[in-house]
């Protein structure tokens, strides 16, 4: 069983690794976001597949904080969009 | 079938970094930068360092990414002049730079063998502490100053943050943080994220004692669930000259000055616990730290106050 479980952590590395080409390509900083995006997600799925199969319960911690923060990276990236008026106190 | 596993790690932490180098676009290398932070999370973990793999996540993954992010919304201005640095200027960086990364491989590269370690006496002497996390004991016990001046640094460089605001705006709000396009999914998600979070938060630092966790880990996730709802306009930063703000901003570091200076009279000196109360003077330390650092964390990434303070 264990063995199974890290070979679909390497599944999914391998998966989310693909997925870093939208990094590389774009075109929009949005499309490459999302790259980040899944690799939270994937990130978190290897971490609980590794912490199954290890038996490494810490390890679950790592799934939640990444989970928990890849979302938050993302909404960072609102803050960046061209045009914006965030800057209240300066206007 | 692990060497493969580990050559695809690489060969992807080598892609990300180039790539955050290469990128022509400033927010295209930040968000190569956050998946960067991310992947040598799961290098971390894959090295079983629990600990660090976490401080990876919370801060590499989401902190750092948010700072960056907010410096290119803050440069876009600047950008619009399209003054770039002339080529020599470009050039001495890069050569620095390339003499920096080089030495930093080369002392990387060429370990002394056997590498110095003090892992077996801070083994040998876990139980006198009583914690069961032998990075929190290093951390709180062994390295206490260490750690204790780290935070201080925390303070001034807050302090160094607010120190840019001009005199008319002392004491005032930071710039709101919320979102150039209103977006009901992210009022939606900063209703629904900080209650996990904030929970996730208090779990970490909790853990930190006997398990891997402690208080910078969980007072990032505290600051970015605060971040979120500030981001989502549910709430303004708060006015810098609060008392009570400053009060918690001082708690963490104040706590473990007060605990070290204590420490000549109950103790052998400075930073030094009574035999048998070293586990509930951690906790209590850690607790208060991590409040501190979140608020800290959340007032750097907000900035100094750019709004006069209310009458």
């Amino acid at each position: 069983m264990a063995e199974f479980l890290f070979a679909a952590a390497a599944i999914v590395l391998v998966l989310t690794g693909l997925g870093l080409a939208r990094m590389l390509w774009g075109p929009s900083p949005a499309d490459r976001m999302m790259a980040a995006q899944l690799l939270g997600t994937g990130g978190g799925a290897i971490a609980v597949l590794v912490a199954i199969a290890g038996d490494m319960t810490a390890v679950l911690d790592i799934a939640l904080t990444l989970a928990l923060l890849a979302a938050f990276a993302a909404v960072a990236l609102t803050l960046g969009e061209p045009g914006s008026k965030r800057r209240g106190g300066e206007e | 079938m692990s060497l493969a596993v580990d050559l695809v790690m690489v060969l992807l932490i080598l892609t990300a970094a180039v790539w955050t180098i290469l990128a022509r676009d400033r927010r295209d290398a930040v968000i190569a930068f956050i998946v960067l932070g991310l992947l040598l999370s799961l290098v971390w973990m894959r090295l079983l360092a629990v600990d660090v793999a976490l401080t990876e996540a919370a801060v590499g993954g989401g902190a750092t990414g948010l700072v960056l992010l907010r410096a290119c919304a803050r440069l876009l201005p600047v950008e619009a002049d399209g003054a770039l640095p002339g080529l020599r200027l470009q050039v001495a960086v890069g050569v620095l730079c390339a003499v920096v990364g080089a030495c930093l491989a080369a002392v990387i590269l060429s370990p002394p063998e056997p590498a110095p370690s003090l892992a077996p006496a801070v083994a040998a002497h876990m139980e006198d502490v009583g914690l069961k996390n032998p990075v929190t004991v290093v951390l709180l016990a062994y390295r206490a100053l260490d750690t204790l001046l780290e935070k201080v640094v925390l303070v001034l460089g807050l302090i160094g943050v607010w120190a840019l605001a001009p005199d008319l705006f002392w004491g005032g709000r930071p710039a709101s943080l919320r979102a150039a396009v209103p977006s009901g999914t992210l009022t939606f998600l900063a209703r629904v994220l900080p209650p996990i979070g904030v929970l996730i938060g208090i779990y970490l630092v909790w853990n930190g004692a006997d398990h891997p966790g402690g208080t910078f880990q969980g007072g990032t996730v505290l600051a970015a669930m605060w971040l979120l709802v500030m981001m989502a306009d549910l709430g303004d930063p708060p006015e810098t000259r609060a008392l009570r703000l400053r009060r918690l901003v001082a708690v963490g570091p104040a706590l473990f000055i007060a605990v070290g200076l204590a420490g000549f009279g109950m103790a052998d000196g400075f930073l030094s616990y009574p035999p048998g109360y070293a586990k509930p003077i951690i906790v209590a330390v850690e607790v208060a730290l991590a409040l501190s650092i979140a608020v800290i964390l959340g007032l750097m990434v907000a900035g100094p106050a750019a709004k006069e303070p209310d009458q």
